[in-house]
């Protein structure tokens, strides 16, 4: 066997082997990583490969949310039919959402390219809080459960692998196919990409289509096993989130933000547990990764090894 | 449809009713100003978004609650609470750009917004841990409280006095920033600030005096909406969002952009409650999106 093909190996076995080790409550936050670590990832995918900081990918976690939400409560479908659906609903609901604010975003680049995605996020925060009449407006939607067997963590955990996984590997041919180059030379030098005939704002709109809908995916995964969606899912703290987790493992590796999304997410539980203070103990960790550690943990690694 | 919300428009008829939410519009807009005009300065010549802008309100608010407490209602008290929230907010503004904002423009933007989002969070716990969690109110000052009567209508004093601190405080930058050194180096800044710093202006002392300046500022509206608003934990939240807005609409870096576009919030908020209930939020924020695409740089602002 070859050297590169053991690490991703021995990382499904140990994925695979998890549950083992982790008691019901620990199995819930191991799905809340997994489905943080797509959102993460496919984050970064805009950040990191292709330059672009979208202040507003809460919205596209959110609205991937809200469609599990409504797909299981608002539809009339069964209850196995509607969960079946999630996925793909969440999917092409971001997706859609992402290819109408894109549309817009992209033609617009650095900081007015993060502002635009925010207002957009911040224009579904208000939609999501006075439509009550579907969204439950402040209170949000709750009570959401997936039937039969996988409403057990466990069985959840397997069900939400089994969507990650591919999903993360399908991101990673991606950031590695020409396409993916092609964005890696944008976040370079988007004018120089321009000028040898590169489209760059069909490639940027496409980016932000497919990176919208893996984080919808991973949006309504969390949905169901939290059993609730909030309007503050889509507020504009919310929209930190993934920037955090992204730079705490590091922008410039494919699965670095996974590892800031695990690290991030096991921190809030453990300190949130402890002291109602969380938001304090956050800011002072972004404050000393932003001050000291700029390459993230797998920069530290890095330099820990050279 | 359109009968039902012709006659939720019947109040417009009633000038009682207009003149009101216009005062309340203008007055609130010109709370607005305060924090837009330190929040667009810092931009236009550091580059940088303060997320921690609405957080720095809020803190001068506080402050105003400490100061007030010593002699509720006394005019003196407010007037400590006034200038002790501004050079308060002036000092740690110092204190935040010397110590945090200085080490990080360099640094890509994701890192500067990580930044002042993270003091968000760090100053609005530490104001928990001061001042607790609850709400607290402070009340008009003998001298403002009461209102006039004119043309038939009431007018509150206390809006009154901030519509005439709005409108001083705007001549008072204008002047600043039009007839001082200071100002001349800031207005460069804002247009080109390499070549400010190649001309052998000492830009970081500059940086520290705008973000000074511009806390102070959030500091004093602080200290003056505290007698209108509930002074709690979840001030900041609001303020620093709509604050957002008007920056953007106005044209990030443009005093004059931020005193237009805070009066057309403050009074479209004002009229769109009445008109719009629960939908004027929705509609903000449209505007601001539709600012963004066709005129990124703002009504007031300079393309890049």
């Amino acid at each position: 066997m070859s050297g590169t093909a053991r690490w991703p190996l021995a990382g499904a076995i140990a994925l695979l082997a998890l549950p083992l080790a982790l008691s019901d409550f620990w199995l819930f936050i191991a799905i809340e990583v997994l489905a943080f670590a797509l959102y993460a990832v496919s984050f970064n995918v805009l950040l990191g490969y292709g330059g672009m900081l979208s202040f507003g990918h809460a919205a596209f976690f959110g609205v991937g949310g809200y469609a599990a939400a409504l797909l299981m409560k608002k539809t009339g479908l069964s209850a196995g039919a509607a969960f079946a659906l999630v996925p793909l609903a969440a999917m092409v609901a971001s997706a859609a959402l992402a290819a109408v604010t894109g549309f817009f975003s992209v033609r617009r680049s650095g900081i007015y390219f993060a502002m635009l995605t925010f207002a957009f996020q911040m224009l579904l925060y208000t939609v999501a809080l006075k439509a009550t009449g579907l969204t439950g407006g402040d209170d949000g939607m709750t009570g959401l459960r997936p039937p039969g067997v996988l409403a057990k963590p466990l069985a959840y955990y397997y069900f939400a692998l089994a969507l990650v996984a591919p999903a993360l590997y399908v991101l990673y041919r991606l950031v590695n196919s020409p396409f993916g180059y092609t964005l890696r030379a944008l976040r370079a030098n988007a004018r120089r990409v321009q000028y040898i005939g590169v489209d760059v704002r069909a490639h940027q709109l496409a980016a932000f289509i497919i990176t919208g809908a893996f984080a919808g995916l991973a949006g309504g995964l969390f949905a169901l096993s939290n059993g609730n969606v909030f309007p503050g899912w889509l507020n504009w703290t919310a929209s930190a989130t993934p920037i955090v987790m992204a730079v705490l493992g590091g922008v410039h590796t494919f699965l670095g933000p996974a590892l800031g999304a695990a690290v991030y997410v096991v921190l809030e539980v453990l300190i949130s547990g402890k002291t109602e203070y969380w938001p304090l103990a956050m800011g002072i960790i972004i404050l000393i990764l932003v001050l000291l550690m700029p390459e993230g943990l797998t920069g530290l690694a890095k330099r820990r090894a050279a | 449809m359109i009968d039902s919300f012709l006659q939720q428009l019947a109040w417009l008829q009633n000038p009682v009713v207009v003149a009101r939410q216009l005062l309340a519009g203008v007055s609130n807009g010109m709370l607005l100003f305060l924090i837009c005009a330190g929040l667009s300065l810092i931009f236009g010549v550091l580059r940088i978004i303060n997320f921690a802008h609405g957080a720095l309100f809020m803190l001068g608010a506080l402050i105003a609650v400490s100061l007030t407490a010593l002699a509720p209602g006394a005019s003196a008290s407010f007037v400590a609470a006034l200038i002790g929230a501004t050079a308060g907010l002036a000092v740690l503004g110092a204190a935040l750009e010397t110590g945090l904002l200085r080490r990080i423009y360099r640094a890509p933007h994701e890192f500067q917004l990580l930044l002042t989002f993270a003091l968000v969070f760090v100053l609005g716990d530490v104001a928990k841990l001061i001042w607790g969690r609850e709400d607290h109110s402070v009340s008009v000052p003998a001298a403002l409280d009461g209102s006039m009567r004119a043309l038939g209508l009431t007018f509150p004093n206390y809006r009154l006095f901030l519509i005439v601190v709005g409108v001083a405080v705007a001549v008072g930058l204008w002047i600043v920033l039009h007839r001082t050194r200071w100002g001349i180096f800031v207005r460069a800044a804002t247009m080109d600030r390499d070549m400010l710093s190649a001309l052998g202006v000492n830009t970081r002392r500059l940086f520290t005096s705008v973000f000074a300046a511009g806390a102070a500022l959030a500091g004093l509206g602080g200290a003056l909406a505290a007698p209108i608003v509930a002074v709690g934990p979840g001030l900041h939240v609001q303020v620093i969002i709509d604050a957002f807005v008007v920056v953007v609409i106005g044209g990030m870096g443009s005093v004059l952009g931020a005193l237009v576009a805070s009066l057309l919030v403050g009074i479209v908020n004002a009229f769109g409650v009445l008109a719009f209930p629960g939908l004027a939020v929705v509609l903000t924020f449209a505007v601001m999106a539709i600012v963004l695409i066709v005129r990124p740089w703002g009504l007031f602002g300079a393309p890049e």
